[in-house]
C-alpha cells in the first residue's frame, strides 16, 4: 500500500528527491572543478597578497587559467596531498624545501621537465632539486625583524638572549619552516662552531634555546599575529622573519625593519612542484613555466622583495653585503623535524 | 496513531543520516586508528599518552581552562538572564542583539581586538595604572587569564540563552509565596529560584564546557604554542608530527570527556526535573 503524506508526496518520492539533492550537493564542487580552465594551487598563507594581485591576473591572460589558491602552511599542504593521494585535487603546490623532501618520499610529486617547462633551464643550478622534483621560484632572505621605535638595529643574533629584552621577543614554532633559523642560530651560539658544522649540533641548540625562555613573550605558529604585536610595539624583536614580509611593511611606513645580524642570514626555501596525478596536468605545467619565466619572476621578486631564481632577471631583493647567507641541510631537517617539534614544544611549554 | 508516530519519526532521518556520515563514521575511523597497529589491536598509544608528563599537563590545562571558562560565563550569564526576563520591548531586543550579534564576528577579529585590550599599553593596563592598582604594566597577553576571559566572551550566548529559556518559564508567584511566608531574599534565592533554574544552568554549562574543552582557534591565537590544549595537540599530531595514531588517541580522549559531560549533564537535568 502506498502511503501518502499530507502534502500529497509519497514516501518514495520524498526519499528519492532527498537522495538526488544530497548527491547533487556533494558532487557540486567536483562538477564545478571539472571546468578545464581551472586549477587549484596550494601555497603559503603569507603569499596570498601577491598571488591574488600578481599571479592570478597574469595566469588568466597568459595561459587562460582560472586559479584557485589555498593558502596555508607547507605541512598542511603536505597533509592535503597525502590525504588525497588517490584522487588529488591540487595541481601545483608551492611550499618549503624540507616539506618537499617529505612529499618526494611519500611519492606525491611528479618531476618538472625542461620539455614541459622550458623556463626551468634559466634557473640557477641550485634552484632545481632532486632531478626536477621541485624548483625554487624565489628566495626571500631571513633575519631578525625589529621595531624601529624600540631599537636601532640588531647587530647580532645574541641580542635575542640579551636580558635587556626580557619578554620582548617572539620566535616562530618549529612547525613553521622559519622556526629553523632560531634553532640553527642557537646551535651556532651554543656550540661556538661555524654554521656548516653547528647545524648538526642539535643538543647544543636546544640547551641554548632554553636560555632564551625568559625573553620570550610567545612562540607563534600564526605569523601575522606576531608581526602585528611587533608593529604595535608590544615586542621589540621577531626572530626568523623574512624579506618578503617585513620589507614591504617597512615600505608602507610601518616602524619595522629587517636586520641582517653579523653571524649570517638564511635563504627561505620557496619551492614549486607538480602534484602526481593532479588535475589538468598540461595547465599545471604551463602555470609552473610561467612562474619560472622572466615576467613573473621579476614581478614576484619586486612585490615580495625576494631574490629571483631565474638568472635572466635582475630585480627584487638584494642580499645584504658582507653577511653570510646560509642554506641548511634540508634532508637532515626533513629526517629529524618531527622529533624536534616534539622536543621544542615540551621545552618551550609554560 | 502508530502510523502517525512513524511518519513524524521520519523527520529525524535526514538529521540522523547527516550525523552518521559526517560525525559518527569519521569518529569510528579515528577510534579504530587509535587502537590498530601492524600487530593487531593495542592500547599502547593510550598508555604512552597517559604516561607522558607533557600530555598530562596539557590535559589538565584543557580541563582547568574549560572549567574556569564555564564558571566565568555562568557568573556573567545568570544575572543577565534575569535582566533579560525583566526587559520588555526594545530593551529585550537590545539584549538579544547584544547576545547574538558578536557571534557573527569571527574569532580571529576578536582575538586581534583582545590583543589591543590586553597589551602593555592597552586599555586594561592603562586603567589599572591610572586607578593606582598597579605601578607598571601587568603581563596579560599570552596568559591563561586572557584565554579564559576571551573564551567566556565567545561562549557567553550559549550559557545565557538556556538559562533565559528556563527563567522565562519560572512561576514568579513561587518566590513571592516564599516571601509572604517570611523567607529572606537570600533564602528565597537559594531554596526557590536557584533550584528551579538549575536545569538551564546545567544545559548552559554542558554547552559551554563541551565547546571550551574542544576549542582550537581561540587558544591558538590567545596563548599560542607554549600553552597547548588537547585540540592543539590533535592538530599538531596530524599536521606536523604526522602521527595519526597519536592524533586519533587524543581525539578519543577528548571525545570521552565530551561524552562524560553530556551524559552526566543529561542525568543531572533529568534528576532535577524529577525532583521538581
Amino acid at each position: 500500500m502506498k502511503r501518502q503524506f499530507s502534502a500529497g508526496i509519497s514516501r518514495r518520492t520524498l526519499l528519492k528527491t532527498s537522495a538526488y539533492a544530497a548527491v547533487g550537493t556533494l558532487a557540486a564542487p567536483s562538477l564545478l572543478r571539472a571546468s578545464s580552465s581551472e586549477i587549484v594551487i596550494g601555497c603559503a598563507g603569507s603569499h596570498t597578497a601577491w598571488m591574488e594581485q600578481i599571479v592570478a591576473p597574469h595566469m588568466k591572460s597568459a595561459i587562460g587559467a582560472d586559479i584557485l589558491f589555498e593558502g596555508t602552511k607547507s605541512s598542511v599542504n603536505l597533509e592535503k596531498m597525502a590525504s588525497n593521494k588517490d584522487a588529488p585535487y591540487l595541481s601545483v603546490v608551492q611550499m618549503d624545501d624540507p616539506v618537499m623532501i617529505q612529499a618526494v618520499e611519500a611519492e606525491l610529486l611528479t618531476p618538472i621537465t625542461a620539455d614541459a617547462v622550458p623556463n626551468m633551464t634559466d634557473l640557477r643550478p641550485d634552484a632545481v632539486h632532486m632531478d626536477g622534483m621541485w624548483c625554487n621560484y624565489v628566495q626571500p632572505w631571513a633575519g631578525v625583524a625589529y621595531n624601529t621605535d624600540m631599537a636601532d638595529g640588531v647587530p647580532s643574533w645574541a641580542a635575542l638572549w640579551d636580558p635587556a629584552n626580557s619578554g620582548q621577543v617572539i620566535i616562530p614554532s618549529l612547525q613553521n619552516t622559519e622556526g629553523m633559523w632560531t634553532l640553527f642560530v642557537a646551535a651556532m651560539l651554543g656550540s661556538g662552531k661555524p654554521f656548516a658544522e653547528a647545524q648538526y649540533e642539535i643538543d647544543a641548540a636546544f640547551a641554548k634555546l632554553e636560555e632564551l625562555k625568559p625573553n620570550l613573550l610567545s612562540v607563534y605558529s600564526t605569523m601575522s599575529q606576531a608581526f602585528n604585536l611587533l608593529e604595535q610595539g608590544e615586542i621589540s624583536m621577531l626572530a626568523g622573519n623574512f624579506s618578503s614580509y617585513t620589507l614591504p611593511r617597512k615600505a608602507e611606513g610601518v616602524p619595522v625593519d629587517l636586520a641582517a645580524p653579523s653571524e649570517g642570514i638564511f635563504a627561505m626555501p620557496s619551492g614549486i612542484c607538480l602534484v602526481k596525478g593532479g588535475p589538468n596536468p598540461e595547465l599545471a605545467q604551463a602555470y609552473v613555466n610561467e612562474m619560472l619565466g622572466e615576467t613573473m619572476q621579476a614581478a614576484i621578486a619586486d612585490f615580495a622583495t625576494s631574490v629571483p631564481a631565474n638568472t635572466k632577471v635582475k630585480a627584487g631583493a638584494v642580499i645584504p653585503d658582507g653577511v653570510a647567507i646560509y642554506s641548511p641541510d634540508w634532508a637532515f631537517v626533513a629526517k629529524n623535524r618531527r622529533d624536534w617539534i616534539d622536543r621544542f614544544d615540551k621545552l618551550m611549554a609554560v | 496513531m502508530t502510523s502517525r508516530i512513524d511518519r513524524i519519526s521520519l523527520l529525524a532521518v535526514p538529521g540522523l543520516a547527516y550525523l552518521a556520515v559526517i560525525y559518527a563514521l569519521p569518529l569510528l575511523i579515528l577510534l579504530a586508528k587509535s587502537i590498530r597497529t601492524p600487530d593487531g589491536i593495542s592500547f599502547a598509544e593510550y598508555a604512552a599518552f597517559f604516561s607522558d608528563d607533557y600530555n598530562m599537563g596539557v590535559l589538565l590545562r584543557t580541563l582547568r581552562v574549560a572549567a574556569l571558562t564555564t564558571l566565568l560565563a555562568l557568573l556573567i550569564a545568570y544575572p543577565t538572564a534575569f535582566a533579560m526576563n525583566r526587559a520588555k520591548g526594545p530593551m529585550l531586543t537590545v539584549f538579544l542583539v547584544a547576545m547574538v550579534l558578536p557571534m557573527s564576528l569571527g574569532v580571529v577579529v576578536k582575538a586581534f581586538a583582545w590583543s589591543i585590550l590586553f597589551r602593555a599599553n592597552g586599555f586594561i593596563n592603562t586603567s589599572l595604572q591610572w586607578i593606582g592598582l598597579t605601578e607598571k604594566p601587568v603581563r596579560m597577553l599570552f596568559t591563561e587569564t586572557a584565554l579564559v576571559i576571551g573564551a567566556a566572551n565567545v561562549f557567553l550566548p550559549f550559557m545565557v540563552l538556556p538559562i533565559y529559556a528556563v527563567v522565562r518559564q519560572l512561576d514568579q508567584r513561587l518566590p513571592e509565596a516564599a516571601a509572604s511566608l517570611g523567607a529572606t531574599p537570600f533564602f528565597r534565592f537559594f531554596h526557590v529560584t536557584l533550584p528551579l533554574t538549575l536545569p538551564g544552568v546545567v544545559a548552559g554549562s554542558a554547552f559551554t564546557f563541551s565547546m571550551a574543552i574542544s576549542m582550537y582557534v581561540i587558544p591558538s591565537l590567545i596563548v599560542g604554542e607554549r600553552q597547548q590544549t588537547l585540540s592543539m595537540l590533535i592538530a599538531r599530531s596530524f599536521l606536523y608530527l604526522r602521527n595519526e595514531a597519536l592524533g586519533s588517541t587524543i581525539s578519543a580522549v577528548l571525545l570521552a570527556i565530551a561524552i562524560i559531560v553530556v551524559v552526566f549533564s543529561s542525568w543531572l537535568a533529568r534528576r532535577l526535573e524529577a525532583r521538581q
